[in-house]
């Protein structure tokens, strides 16, 4: 049973679903990042092999998993890094605290990680008197606007330039009115270089971890997460354990199909690999499990740690396109945070925020069987007896009367004859949510299975 | 080191078989790999000078030093107006910097640079624009080739750079220069 019905994902929906100009807007915006992916992938004739190499090398490394993560931590502390465990995310905010704390560090600049986002860093260090600066354009417009992320790539996909342009009037002094994309990054620009050149440490999230080089990759395109840790003398790189490649070569792999599939771009602006600290500086990584390794136990959840977030498959959901990503009762929206948020989601509906359409799992680079896990995250649902609000009290009930012949044929034949005879508003009641925003069907003359006899029994 | 001995631990228990690592074996596009990088280049925002070498870059330095510009050359041969700074936070007036290119991808238009050319790190993020020197020899079809060559020695940072610096994160809207450079020309040599 649901918590509360308010927070179902069927509600957030509807709450963002109101400003109906505002969810076509939105569809649209995210539709043109699945075309210029469609376009990136189709200029590789290699692309199919890719995603095959990217999936089997994935799911090599993840079932090879503590070997690579030790022979990484070897390396790592062969090249002067400083590695750390953390099993939760109560357990990474306190190391992190511990190393800022140490070097008395004032503010901190931080480039787009969903893996703090998930463990709630920022208000955790807020709280312990630490300023944490997002440096992401994205990222700085949610921070500033007090939001989440609503998208993992373009994680203020939501807002339009008139909202940026008021908010950064409010916070950062531009002209009032002035919503020009450009004008407002170049201001975004001259404030983000003040803090840059103020942080006292900075942190980053971690694409790919390279086993045996002892090396982190961080891919941006603005540059935010270099001019971050190249600054001040304390650089932190936090990474879930599912970021671990073997080589330098596996990285490359991933490194073709990330860019192009997130945004159509043939490669990210710039692909960092970092192999030790800066002179006379410390580098820290933080290796993070939080619910990771449960997910291997389950041999279908396992695959969602394939994934690289690139956010393809949030740009080709009808369903996250038009419910938008607050709808999604988790830090990660889309199908790939159905995949691996469904377990935390206190609401028990996120499992159902997806039509099974199984777009997302044709575009994924390496593969994750998107659609298949949410159908299993469906199914645990079920067998743990939290089915949401609704569906819980007729679901079992469908099973039933689907299973019984004469109920379904009888039933079926007083639902066509009634969608004929009865006007559509004294039966749309009758379909629930389903009819909500969906015309009734025209009821066929006879049954199929009439139908069937008829003409070919 | 109990963390990390718990998280081990709890790995034992994973549920998929072991699999094999796959073999990356995928044919290379080598037919004119300066005209695809170029391509590729331009794709990124950056642009491609093939012809005039470090001559060219010159000019093109001592015409911006003329302007009054803050130039700061990490190449041979090329004579900019900035020496490399004692901290990394006073290369934060820097108009041009110069710097040289390991190697260069076809596919993408990405080069490769090693901080053992940077002075700082920060070099190339930090500057207002870029100017980059890579010789046409070490042009390379696609990743998996550029994989094999870099070198990345223990302590070192590296990094791709496909362009100048970019963002799309107010509506969509493309717009060059967000942290780092505002712009990107690549001298071929
Ligand atoms: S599941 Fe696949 S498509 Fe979705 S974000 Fe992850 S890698 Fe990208």
């Amino acid at each position: 049973m649901s918590t509360s019905n308010s927070a179902v994902h069927a509600h957030k929906a509807e709450i963002f679903c109101k400003d109906e100009s505002r969810v076509d807007w939105h569809s649209k915006a995210l539709w043109l990042l699945r075309e210029k992916r469609d376009r990136a992938a189709g200029s590789l004739p290699e692309w199919e092999q890719l995603r095959q190499i990217g999936s089997e090398m994935k799911l090599h490394t993840l079932t090879h998993l503590g070997q690579y993560l030790e022979e990484f931590e070897q390396n790592c502390i062969k090249n002067n890094i400083q590695v750390h465990w953390a099993r939760d995310g109560v357990e990474h905010n306190r190391i992190v605290h511990e190393i800022l704390a140490k070097h008395q560090v004032k503010k901190l600049v931080k480039s787009k990680s969903m893996l703090t986002e998930e463990c709630h860093m920022n208000p955790y260090l807020e709280q312990h008197g630490i300023e944490v600066i997002d440096t992401d354009l994205g990222e700085r417009i949610i921070q500033l606007a007090g939001q989440p992320p609503s998208h993992i790539v373009v994680p203020a996909i939501h807002l339009k330039k008139e909202e940026v342009g008021d908010l950064f009037h409010d916070k950062l002094g531009t002209d009032a009115g002035a919503s020009d994309p450009l004008y407002l990054t170049r201001a975004a620009r001259a404030h983000l270089r003040e803090q840059f050149l103020s942080a006292d440490a900075a942190m980053t999230g971690v694409n790919m971890a390279i086993a045996d080089k002892g090396a982190v990759v961080v891919c941006t395109n603005e540059g935010n997460a270099d001019m971050g840790a190249n600054l001040p003398k304390l650089q932190l790189h936090s990474m879930g354990i599912d970021k671990l490649v073997p080589n330098i070569d596996s990285a490359a792999v991933l490194l073709r199909t990330l860019a192009r599939n997130a945004t159509g771009q043939p490669i990210t602006t710039y692909s960092s690999f970092y192999r030790g600290p800066q002179d006379g500086g410390e580098m820290h990584v933080i290796i993070v499990d939080n619910g990771r390794t449960d997910m291997l136990k389950d041999k279908i959840l396992a695959e969602s740690l394939k994934c690289i977030r690139c956010g393809g498959c949030l740009n080709t959901c009808p369903v996250y396109r038009r419910s938008g990503g607050y709808s999604y009762n988790y830090t990660i929206p889309g199908p790939i945070g159905i995949a691996v948020g469904s377990q935390r989601d206190d609401t028990n509906s996120i499992p159902w925020a997806c039509t099974l359409c199984g777009s997302c799992s044709y575009v994924c680079p390496t593969k994750v069987p998107l659609d298949k896990i949410i159908h299993h995250h469906r199914r645990l649902k079920a067998e743990a007896g939290k089915l949401p609000y609704g569906k819980a009290s007729y679901m079992p009930l469908v099973g039933k009367f689907m299973a019984s012949e004469t109920a379904l044929n009888c039933s079926m034949s007083v639902a066509r004859i009634a969608l004929r005879i009865l006007p559509g508003s004294l039966l749309k009641p009758f379909s629930g949510a389903w009819g909500k925003y969906r015309e009734l069907p025209v009821a066929p003359n006879s049954s199929f299975e009439a139908w069937f006899k008829k003409n070919r029994g | 080191m109990s963390s990390k001995h718990d998280i081990l631990n709890a790995l034992k228990s994973a549920a998929i078989a072991p699999q094999s690592m796959p073999v990356i074996d995928i044919s290379p596009r080598i037919d004119d790999l300066i005209g695809q990088f170029e391509t590729s280049l331009n794709t990124v925002a950056g642009t491609l000078h093939r012809e005039g070498g470090l001559a060219k870059l010159q000019a093109q330095v001592d015409e911006h030093i003329a302007q009054g510009m803050q130039i700061i050359s990490m190449v041979d041969g090329v004579k900019g107006n900035r020496e490399v700074t004692d901290t990394a936070h006073q290369l934060r007036d820097i108009d041009y910097a110069v710097i040289p290119g390991d190697l260069g991808v076809a596919e993408n238009g990405a080069i490769w640079v090693n901080n053992k050319n940077l002075g700082h790190r920060v070099t190339p993020f930090i500057c207002e624009n870029l100017f980059l020197v890579l010789k046409a020899s070490t042009i390379v079809a696609n990743m998996h080739q550029a994989a094999s060559r870099i070198t990345l020695e223990s302590g070192e940072f590296g990094t791709f750079i496909a362009g100048p610096s970019k963002t799309a994160d107010i509506e969509q809207a493309l717009v060059v220069g967000a942290h780092g450079a505002c712009s990107l020309n690549v001298y071929l040599v």
